[in-house]
């Protein structure tokens, strides 16, 4: 399998996925605590985090995968919804909740 | 060092820009982009727009940028 083959299982088979820089428990930059930590903010604690520092095959390979150059990147079923700032918009919205809510 | 002019000038030659302001300390940015070619499109398409504009630079010479993405009715709005 090829890491865009890796990169798809993951965020295919998990309804909520974070790529990010650490873990929720310890994240290693302020984009990726802001964003582990707005999804928590929205009532979901078991997202699937990805370490992005632990692979550096995947660090690069999801930079293509979505043909989006930063890291964090959440994926709700499937589906690449933004980064930091995006997520930030959307919860202040209220439609990361929704979007949250119909794929978990 | 990269300066907020210079990540003022790389956007807004890939991009047209009714209005652009970047702030930042070299390390970290933050950008207000105001441009015609985000209406009708969702913030990830915006911000991909931005980032094509940066290309190989996001890679190498920004290492943090933070970005909010209006178009001119929102912008006047």
């Amino acid at each position: 399998m090829n890491i865009q083959d890796v990169i798809r299982e993951q965020v295919t088979s998990h309804p909520v996925v974070l790529y990010m820089k650490g873990t929720p428990q310890f994240p290693q930059c302020g984009f990726s605590a802001t964003a582990a930590q707005i999804l928590k903010a929205c009532g979901v604690n078991d997202f699937y985090a990805v370490n992005v520092l632990e692979n550096p095959e995947i660090r690069e390979g999801i930079k293509q995968f979505a043909n989006w150059p930063t890291i964090p990147q959440l994926y709700i079923n499937g589906q690449f919804v933004g980064g930091a700032d995006i997520m930030r918009e959307l919860y202040q919205s209220g439609e990361l909740q929704k979007l949250l809510a119909a794929g978990h | 060092m990269v300066t907020p002019e210079q990540i003022e000038a790389w956007i807004k030659a890939g991009l047209p820009c009714d209005y652009i302001k970047v702030e930042g300390d070299g390390h970290h940015f933050e950008a207000t982009i105001v441009s015609a070619e985000f209406r009708g499109k969702m913030r990830v398409a915006q911000h991909q727009l931005v980032y094509r504009a940066l290309g190989d630079k996001m890679k190498a010479e920004i290492h943090a940028l933070s970005m909010r993405t209006l178009t001119p009715e929102e912008w006047h709005g």
